[in-house]
């Protein structure tokens, strides 16, 4: 019922197993478009979910689905709740859902795969001084990446200090006047607006990563879906940095030739 | 009634405009990175100055402040335009589906533009483009027959205005979640995504807006008599009528296009107003733009900095803050009128 647990279930190899999808995952995900389609996270069709007798429903928890959840509950269908928000989150309801679904072995290795990418990048980054940094959810309304999202345990690892840390949850809708006043050294846009993030940001001359030209466009679905591939999505988003470095870099190395 | 002499005008102004000027200066202070007011004046005193400090107050807090004052006074001038023509205490900016039709044409790009490659900046043009819509049509059904009632007026308002949130909860469960996050924010209004380039078209409408409804307002004054009484006194109510509901439509429309719908201030600040100054239009009409500036840039002040940070939507504030501000005051009034 949820894009991240069906890239799971596909990554586990599960997906001869699955008897529908939420619309979202139907729409995304090539592997299951054909399956039968049971509502999203704000209309769930009980009816429909019902119809296909499953063997067990897995959700992310969720205020939108509470009601959903014990009717489900009530009518005797078994329903796994995984939750998707911090980095061990994610990885312990791979875990689970592998356990729940007889591949243990395939989501541990993936399981080791993200954790050990993690400590690679860690390693890297740890000979470069860290930098504060911003990862832009939706520029307007202004939605960022705060403390508690498993993309905060990604910028950490990639060297970069969060500087929405301070916020507790995991995607505070902040005042570009904060931003402002943070001022951070790299920002990483991942909205899906049509104005390029460069040209976009550009304006706001006084932002360090602004006028150094740290403004680092990535994918929203490639950085921003708690999936089975997080370890790719680091290695994406630090890539993705890199190469701005490396223009800015060259950029600034012209200018004082 | 208190006899309204030139004096009493000015002096009521007065005190309302430098409430507004003390809303800017509170609005321009206040935020969430601490600046001290010296860093401010310096700032404001160089209009080319660079930096965080002058990004801050001068390109995010000036622009909000200005046009969130310029949104306050529409709203509350609109307000007093639509209690005074449909004669309904109840009557607000948005009861004869202007702001609905504002809001279909925003979040009808909100939703489904980035399918065709609208970004967020097309929000407002298709939201002014909404309101002309909606007060052409209105227009049409006041226009038809001369002698169309205020209760066909407030109908199709409130007919119109419930097709709109059915389009726009059709709308918003098609879209996703980010979208659906820009669409909530939209309904209950905030100041946030504000644009500079906008503030000027906002002023024209209200300059506007006033230029024409100032001379009526002494027709509207009669008009509070009854349609019949009005127009044994040489009033021509049907062009009263059309006047206003042009120049409070365009009002309302430009308001809400870029603010989105900001409930409450076009229904308070002007009957807060009548019980403090008087029934007269002559003043309450000049009086709810001024007041009106003034409590927006003050609740959106409260909005940006409550949380830390964080936003919270200035329509959440002006709710939250105008109500409780107004049964009080009604209360103190009944209170005197009775002793």
């Amino acid at each position: 019922m949820n894009p991240s647990l069906t890239r799971m279930l596909i990554a586990l190899e599960a997906q001869q197993a699955l008897v529908g999808v939420d619309e979202y995952s139907a729409d995304h995900e090539p592997a299951v478009a054909t399956l039968p389609r049971v509502g999203g996270l704000f209309n769930p069709s009980l009816e429909a979910v019902v119809a296909l007798e499953p063997d067990l429903v897995v959700i992310v928890p969720s205020v939108q689905q509470r009601d959903f959840r014990s009717r489900l509950r009530e009518l005797g269908v078994e329903v796994l709740e995984l939750a998707s928000i911090t980095l061990d989150q994610i990885l312990e309801s791979m875990q689970t859902l592998g356990d729940r679904i007889g591949r243990s072995q395939a989501a541990r290795e993936r399981v080791v795969a993200i954790r050990s990418t993690w400590v690679d990048v860690a390693r890297e980054a740890s000979h470069r001084p860290r930098r504060s940094a911003v990862l832009i959810v939706q520029r307007d309304p202004l939605y960022v990446v705060g403390g508690g999202s498993y993309l905060n345990s990604m910028l950490d690892a990639a060297g970069l200090d969060n500087a929405a840390a301070e916020y507790s949850e995991p995607y505070p809708r902040v005042s570009l006047e904060w931003l402002i006043a943070a001022g951070p050294r790299v920002i990483i846009d991942s909205s899906t607006d049509p104005v390029p993030a460069i040209e976009h940001w550009s304006r706001w001359k006084s932002i360090p990563a602004v006028a150094s030209g740290r403004v680092v466009a990535v994918p929203q679905s490639l950085v921003t879906l708690p999936g089975p591939y997080l370890d790719h999505s680091l290695r994406t988003m630090v890539a993705a940095i890199r190469s701005a470095d490396e223009v800015s870099d060259a950029g600034e190395g012209a200018k004082l030739q | 009634m208190k006899v309204l002499t030139p004096m009493r005008t000015l002096s009521s102004l007065a005190v309302l405009g430098s409430l507004l000027v003390g809303a800017l200066m509170v609005g321009l202070t206040a935020g969430p990175s601490g600046l001290g007011v010296g860093e401010i004046l310096s700032v404001l005193a160089d209009r080319d100055a660079t930096g965080p400090a002058a990004d801050i107050v001068l390109r995010v807090r000036l622009p909000r402040v200005l046009l969130g004052a310029l949104v306050g006074a529409c709203l509350a001038v609109s307000g007093v335009l639509f209690q005074a023509m449909l004669r309904n205490p109840l009557a607000d900016p948005y009861v004869l589906g202007v702001s609905g039709g504002a809001a279909l044409g925003g979040i009808l790009v909100l939703s489904l533009g980035s399918a065709v490659g609208l970004g967020y900046e097309a929000v407002p043009p298709a939201a002014f483009a909404g309101c002309l819509i909606t007060t052409a049509i209105l227009y049409a059904i006041a226009g038809v027959n001369a002698r169309v009632s205020t209760t066909s007026l407030l109908l199709t308002g409130v007919v119109f205005n419930a097709f709109a949130s059915a389009a726009i909860v059709f709308l918003a469960s098609m879209a996703g979640l980010t979208e659906g996050a820009s669409i909530f924010l939209w309904l209950i209004g905030s100041l946030s995504s504000i644009r500079v380039e906008v503030t000027g078209w906002v002023a024209a409408f209200l300059v506007f807006g006033l230029g024409f409804t100032i001379p009526l307002a002494r027709s509207l004054n009669l008009s509070a008599l009854g349609g019949e009484s009005a127009e044994q006194l040489g009033v021509d109510i049907d062009r009263q009528r059309r006047i206003v509901l042009i120049a409070s439509s365009l009002m309302v429309g430009a308001a809400v296009s870029v603010a989105g719908m900001i409930g409450f201030v076009g229904l308070i600040i002007p009957h807060l107003l009548r019980l403090i100054l008087g029934p007269d239009h002559r003043l309450l009409i000049p009086a709810s733009a001024l007041g009106g500036a003034a409590f927006l840039v003050i609740c959106d002040a409260i909005a940006r900095t409550i949380l830390n940070g964080r936003e919270l939507p200035v329509g959440a504030i002006t709710a939250l803050a105008g109500g409780p501000l107004f049964l009080w005051l009604l209360r103190r009034y009944h209170q005197r009128v009775l002793s």
